[in-house]
């Protein structure tokens, strides 16, 4: 990292000028516009949420300190907790299922020679579909529960029509497989290029000292794909803490609230309610939870890993 | 079992997973379009699943589409087409432009602290932003317009954008761009005359991936813009609260309108997205 090229000749001081001019001409409107579009929202979200701001009082000049007042109101907020809980269902119940879902089929996707890049071309399809999409053709229409697809084909094997949408467990399980119908690939295609990266002869240098197939892939193969695949998985837990788009379009957050998300409930707090305090609290105790949550994670990987 | 005969069983076992999942995500894909080809009656009383064997198919939801409907659904059409390229351009001539300077210049040895300090932006949820942004836009006066929609996602795109083309950049040779500056080239035409050529392949795949973002992005669109500015995505949802989710072959039409042309160029620069998609994390 540290190769920093001296490109010129020390004896041209006027070009060197120049160019050091171009240094921060290339750097600074990318500095300029991530300062005013990223500290700006954090700052101002984080003022708010220690006020009694709201949307249709701006400008009011009476806008007060509430101190901690927001944040006693969250923790003490039943439905608040609710979300909370949701979020944490959901994701629980997505990345599991996507790691198993990526890990078979990528060691397939690797074990195979013809049409590798064909098949590896088509799963990064469901990548490029908006979520809105998504949960509209996977949601909306395979679930639909009358005369949906998905319940008509239970229905001619003797089953009985799941209540998708109207049952609190089941649009639930819905919503996690619109998820693991899209960010399945994302796994795959990780573990794929962590596959990948393992030298084959080192596998068969362990099947030759008697290693069974199951032995080497564990002694050898995971010890070997696990960075990538913590990394991988630290993003999609990331991604499914804030999890919204294909709620809003599926369930809207219901039946209830059994399906709303907490970015869910800051949007329908401070967007749609108004009570920007109230919903830069919730705002604010989402990301505090995804950094204790994501350091602590990159600490005990390193930690775990370093020691194998 | 000899050492051929048990590659040939796992070969198959490991077609019969990839079939599997094909399968799995095809299927959702055949059924909008062919729901996008049927009418009411296919739908009201039982699911139909192959055209011509058990429903008839018709055109009249893609006539409504083009024909019929066709300044309705162009307007939004048009605003993602705008929002989309303007701000995936500008991301990209300021992006890289930063990642190209990161790659080349030293700044007092912090070079891996920016680039890190670019990268945060990902860490924070949207959820942090939309607030911020609902009050800053209307104190702006630009709510419901594109320029709040270009601004918001090239700034979103951008750190991306630095990330991957820094590391790019790095790996040009430097010697071509030192022989340029002797004969008397000055930065800016390095830059656009010789490093951004040879970076082309990192460029396209910055500048797809940008463009699918902003293509499908929902959360921002749904608070910033209402009426005139409504992105493909807005539009769509809310075409389905008024019909209140029943003309689903309008829907599917829309959908795959929307669709096509970014799985289509996702898929066909397939080897530098993947490459974009996963390069974060092989590097971390």
């Amino acid at each position: 990292m540290a190769t920093e090229p001296q490109i010129y000749p020390s004896k041209r001081p006027r070009f060197e000028i120049r160019d050091n001019l171009w240094k921060w001409i290339f750097l600074v409107p990318a500095v300029a516009i991530i300062l005013i579009l990223l500290a700006v929202p954090v700052l101002w979200t984080l003022y708010a949420a220690f006020t009694d701001l709201h949307l249709y009082r701006i400008g009011d000049f009476d806008t007060k300190f509430v101190g901690l007042a927001n944040f006693e109101k969250l923790l003490s907020n039943r439905s608040f907790w609710r979300t909370a809980r949701n979020t944490v269902v959901f994701m629980l119940g997505v990345v599991p299922t996507q790691l198993i879902i990526g890990l078979t089929v990528a060691l397939a996707l690797n074990n195979i020679t013809r049409g590798q890049k064909l098949f590896r071309t088509w799963f990064l399809m469901p990548l490029m579909v908006s979520p809105v999409v998504v949960s509209f053709i996977v949601g909306r229409m395979l679930f639909q529960e009358d005369i949906g697809p998905i319940n008509d084909i239970l229905r001619s094997f003797g089953f009985e029509g799941v209540p998708w949408l109207t049952s609190p467990t089941w649009a639930m399980v819905a919503l996690m497989a619109i998820d693991v119908w899209q960010w399945s690939s994302f796994m795959i295609l990780m573990l794929l290029a962590a596959l990948q990266g393992v030298p084959p002869d080192l596998h068969e240098a362990a099947r030759v000292d008697g290693a069974n197939q199951l032995q080497a892939f564990w002694r050898i193969t995971v010890p070997l794909i696990m960075p990538i695949t913590m990394t991988a998985l630290l993003i999609r837990i990331i991604d499914a803490f804030k999890v919204v788009e294909i709620i809003m379009v599926l369930t809207g957050g219901g039946p209830g609230q059994a399906t709303e998300s907490v970015t869910l409930a800051i949007y329908r707090t401070g967007v749609k309610g108004g009570d920007l305090a109230f919903g830069s609290s919730q705002a604010y105790f989402l990301l505090i939870v995804l950094m204790i949550f994501g350091g602590a994670y990159l600490v005990l990987t390193r930690r775990a890993m370093g020691k194998d | 079992m000899g050492l051929a005969a048990q590659k040939r069983v796992r070969s198959i076992i490991s077609y019969c997973i990839l079939g599997f999942w094909s399968f799995i995500l095809l299927f959702p894909m055949y059924w909008v379009v062919i729901t996008s080809f049927k009418n009411a009656i296919d739908m009201s009383i039982k699911a139909t699943y192959m055209p011509f064997i058990d429903f008839e198919p018709g055109l009249h939801a893609w006539r409504y589409l083009f024909v019929d409907r066709l300044t309705w659904f162009l307007d939004p059409f048009m605003n993602s087409v705008l929002v989309a390229f303007i701000s995936s351009a500008l991301a990209l001539v300021i992006g890289s432009s930063a990642g190209y300077a990161l790659a080349r210049f030293d700044y007092g040895g912090r070079n891996n602290s920016i680039v890190l300090g670019f990268m945060s932006q990902r860490m924070f949820p949207g959820a942090l932003f939309i607030l911020a942004f609902l009050v800053m836009f209307r104190e702006l006066g630009l709510l419901d317009t594109r320029l709040a929609l270009i601004i918001v996602y090239s700034s979103g795109a951008i750190p991306f954008i630095v990330w991957v083309m820094r590391d790019f950049f790095e790996g040009l040779p430097v010697e071509i761009e030192e022989s340029a500056m002797i004969d008397g080239a000055n930065r800016l035409g390095v830059l656009f005359r010789i490093a951004m050529p040879l970076a082309a392949p990192g460029l396209v795949a910055v500048f797809v991936l940008s463009l699918i973002g902003a293509w499908n992005e929902y959360l921002v669109a749904l608070t910033l813009t209402f009426r005139e500015a409504i992105t493909i995505p807005l539009f769509m949802t809310m075409q389905v609260s008024q019909t209140g989710y029943t003309e689903w072959w309008n829907m599917s039409a829309i959908s795959l309108v929307s669709v096509i042309p970014v799985v289509a160029a996702g898929m066909a620069l397939e080897k530098y997205i993947t490459g974009g998609l996963t390069f974060g994390a092989l590097k971390g």
